[in-house]
């Protein structure tokens, strides 16, 4: 049967308000849920990429220490040149000619500018070329340089902007103003001893290694360095979405050189 | 007519009826399409971002997993070298060597690892390999299976040798890594075998061939005959003419994989070689003692040192090798400063008591009128002394015993007494003689104990002949033995006294005035030289690591 104007009656007005009423509470409810989601997904998936890129930074670096000094100058009766191993694991300046070991830096003393908190020259092998590593924190840039080992001195080798890479970025070690005051806002506890040192030395001494700060010459060379501890503190690119804060993250690592300096 | 019941009545409540049809109606189910969308919809884009959520947090676990994988397979294959340089040792129970005669302990796997020699050092041969295998519980480890399905087939030993590890005497045993309820470290094998030039890709001896067929050896005395321009002992190609070294020893190359669940590959490799303890030198003076591993019972290692002797007929510095066997004689008191010798020969007496070389060769004691003879003039500058050179220099000297430090069984913090030092090794014997280090002053006055193995002091130290000790000797550091109390005890083996720091403990510039002072009535009965047990207390005390380097792998 055909339908009767007369019986098709629509909704009444308070019918729709109430339908419309619970739609645009769950609506509500719905887009507030999704935004959320999306914040949340931002910012969670910001600090993934900077954890992510922060542990292949360590993962490198640790990596690096291990083997450097390798090959050492004890593997050679008859070396080829100085350039064919590696005279120390870790480069220095002053002092360093790429030759002998004989005229070490004191390390958080006299090296300058490395190895210090904030830069680091391994020497080690990569693909059969003893080559110079060096990390090094400029601004909040983390940089990675690699140079195949020449009559060069290894800080200028370094240095030239063609071979630094931008390795790990937004790195908060030594963070100057405003953030570092944006930062202490947030969690004044922070720095409060100052910069934190991306490396930290451990030196070899004849009553077993100690912090190279507390360790007098010829013990704090450069070549007896044993281990580094690796800090990267690393904040997202952007701030947290959802609270406007900067959100920082901490690694560590510790690498330890098995290759002597000789 | 009852209300309801007329027409208008009925209409409305028909209409009524009409409107309020069940929600289960046909009419109503036209209409649900719109709700039942936006539900859709909304439940769509929930689902949307939680599983954009989910596969973000996966990636992330993943990739945090993959990292910790990688961390885990870098420090198991650690284990895994750690595991093969630790069982190369002869005192290790799970030892893989001979062991020295007549010690323990009695190693279940002896003499896997070819040796030779006493103390049994590494002799393999270019074709002999080793493994240690590790599998999991279930699984099976074979390295030399070089199928492609084999997730642990030894491919890099070809690339290195230049021939499949097939093709070799290859040999497996089992890790002792197995400890109930704790999980085996990862690592699936260690390869021992030994190294050349072309398998560590580089060129040692420079004449810019990588050869690939001679195994290298480490020179610690590097005054040898070959053409030797890096004056550091470190390794060589034992080829050139007239090489015929009594010091070098074979090095070794040490190879693990380790595979973490989930594929984290790591292939890691140590070049070792074993340490001795040892000043002797690659070719002695002519016509002076060949290979002994001190050059006198006593050696007063320094400049301006300082000898006193009580100069009673019991107190003897016999430098005859007392060793059963043995016809080899050193110098009674070796020193390396000419300007000393005249003090030293004045106190010498009586002269019977300074036997050794130079004797009439094998025959009887010399007679007294040779004494003055007896003491040796070691003061030779490499490559002709007695003395290695990092022997005769405060900082290289430190360094070495640092090597003793660093593998000694117990390190003991000074002052010490004789019995802190009971007390810290109770378990040390004639048949287990052990590393000793004091760090600091030793006192063994009152004491009536023997010592067996090495024994660094790097203070002064207080000797009581009540006590005596088999093996070796160091008093380096300070340099200062002081001997004044009673007793019948003293020493088999060899001393050596050398002064490398001043009072503060800073490094001399030069080695200083050690002193060797013995002064009592009855101070024992001194010194007597003993290969036996110098050669027991000498080492390996450990295999010393040369280079670390983690391998690329292809994949």
């Amino acid at each position: 049967m055909a339908s009767n104007p007369r019986t098709a009656r629509g909704f009444t007005i308070l019918e729709l308000m109430i339908a419309m009423g619970i739609f645009l509470v769950i609506c509500g409810a719905m887009f507030g849920l999704l935004e959320l989601s999306q914040k949340r997904y931002s910012s969670e998936s910001q600090l993934s990429g900077s954890f992510q890129e922060a542990r292949l930074g360590v993962d490198q670096i640790l990596r690096d220490v291990n083997v450097s000094g390798y090959p050492s100058k004890n593997l050679f009766s008859n070396p080829l040149n100085s350039n064919s191993y590696a005279v120390s694991p870790f480069a220095w300046e002053p002092g360093y000619n790429g030759a002998n070991s004989n005229n070490p830096c004191q390390v958080t003393l006299t090296c300058n500018p490395t190895p210090a908190k904030f830069d680091l020259i391994v020497e080690t092998d990569i693909n059969g070329t003893v080559s110079w590593i060096r990390y090094q924190l400029k601004n909040t840039t983390l940089y990675r340089s690699v140079v195949a080992k020449s009559s060069i001195n290894p800080v200028s080798a370094t240095s030239a902007a063609a071979v630094m890479t931008p390795f790990v970025e937004n790195v908060m070690n030594n963070v100057g103003e405003p953030l570092l005051g944006d930062i202490r806002a947030q969690n004044p506890a922070m720095f409060s001893n100052g910069p934190v040192p991306i490396f930290q030395y451990t030196c070899d001494t004849p009553s077993g290694p100690q912090p190279c700060d507390r360790v007098a010459a010829p013990y704090n060379a450069p070549q007896n360095i044993s281990d580094i501890d690796v800090t990267l503190l690393v904040k997202t690119p952007d701030v947290d979405i959802e609270t406007g804060t900067i959100q920082l993250l901490e690694l560590s690592g510790r690498g330890h050189r098995s290759n002597r300096a000789n | 007519m009852g209300v309801g019941t007329g027409p208008i009545e009925r209409t409305r409540f028909e209409s009524q009826m009409k409107t309020k049809q069940p929600l289960w109606g046909p009419r109503r189910r036209k209409q649900s399409g719109t709700a039942m969308l936006i539900a859709i919809f909304a439940l769509l884009l929930i689902s949307v971002v939680g599983i954009a959520l989910v596969i973000s947090a996966g990636t992330n676990s993943s990739l945090a997993g993959n990292y910790r994988t990688a961390t885990s397979a870098y420090y198991a294959g650690m284990a895994g070298l750690e595991e093969a340089r630790g069982r190369l040792l002869w005192k290790n129970p799970n030892c893989l060597v001979a062991q020295l005669p007549g010690m323990t302990p009695n190693c279940p796997n002896a003499n896997f690892v070819p040796t030779a020699g006493v103390p049994p050092l590494p002799a393999m041969g270019l074709m002999e390999v080793r493994y240690i295998v590790n599998p999991a519980p279930g699984e099976t480890v074979n390295p030399a299976n070089l199928s492609p399905a084999n997730p642990y087939a030894d491919n890099e030993y070809e690339t290195e040798f230049g021939w499949a590890v097939t093709s070799t005497n290859w040999q497996t045993t089992a890790s002792i890594q197995s400890v109930a309820g704790v999980p085996n470290p990862s690592y699936k094998w260690v390869r021992i075998n030994v190294a050349t030039e072309k398998a560590l890709g580089l060129d040692v001896n420079g004449d810019g061939v990588l050869d690939g067929v001679t195994p290298l050896v480490f020179e610690p005395a590097p005054t040898i005959p070959c053409p030797r321009p890096n004056p550091s002992p470190g390794l060589m190609v034992p080829s050139c003419a007239g090489w015929s070294s009594q010091t070098a020893v074979e090095a070794l190359e040490i190879t693990a994989l380790a595979v973490a669940p989930y594929g984290g590959h790591r292939l890691l490799q140590y070049i070792v070689t074993p340490l001795m303890v040892s000043t002797s030198t690659q070719r002695p003076p002519a016509g002076q003692p060949m290979s002994a591993d001190f050059p006198a019972a006593l050696t007063l290692d320094g400049n301006g040192v300082a000898y006193t002797s009580p100069g009673t007929s019991g107190f003897m510095i016999n430098g005859q090798d007392q060793c059963v066997g043995s016809n080899n004689q050193v110098y009674s008191v070796a020193y390396t400063d000419n300007l000393d010798g005249a003090n030293i020969i004045r106190e010498a007496t009586p002269a019977q008591n300074y036997q050794g070389y130079p004797p009439g060769a094998g025959g009887p004691p010399p007679p007294p009128s040779k004494a003055p003879a007896t003491i040796a003039n070691a003061n030779l500058t490499p490559p002709t002394s007695l003395i290695r050179s990092s022997w005769l220099e405060p900082a290289t000297l430190d360094a070495t015993m640092q090597e003793i430090v660093n593998s000694a069984d117990v390190v003991i913090p000074g002052p010490a007494t004789g019995a802190t030092l009971m007390r810290r090794v109770p378990m040390m014997s004639a048949t287990n003689p052990m590393t000793i280090v004091v760090n600091g002053d030793l006192n063994l006055n009152g004491r009536n104990t023997f010592g067996y193995g090495l024994l660094l002091v790097t203070g002064n130290l207080t000797y009581d002949p009540d006590a005596s000790w088999d093996g070796i000797v160091l008093v380096v550091g300070q340099g200062v033995f002081t001997s004044t109390q009673t007793g019948a005890g003293g020493f088999t083996g060899a001393v050596l006294v050398a002064k490398t720091r001043d009072s503060a403990g800073n490094l001399l510039a030069s080695l200083g005035q050690a002193s060797f002072s013995s002064t009592s009535n009855h101070p024992g009965f001194g010194i007597n030289y003993n290969s036996c047990w110098v050669n027991t207390a000498k080492g390996p005390l450990s295999y010393k690591v040369l280079s670390f380097r983690e391998v690329p792998l292809p994949n």
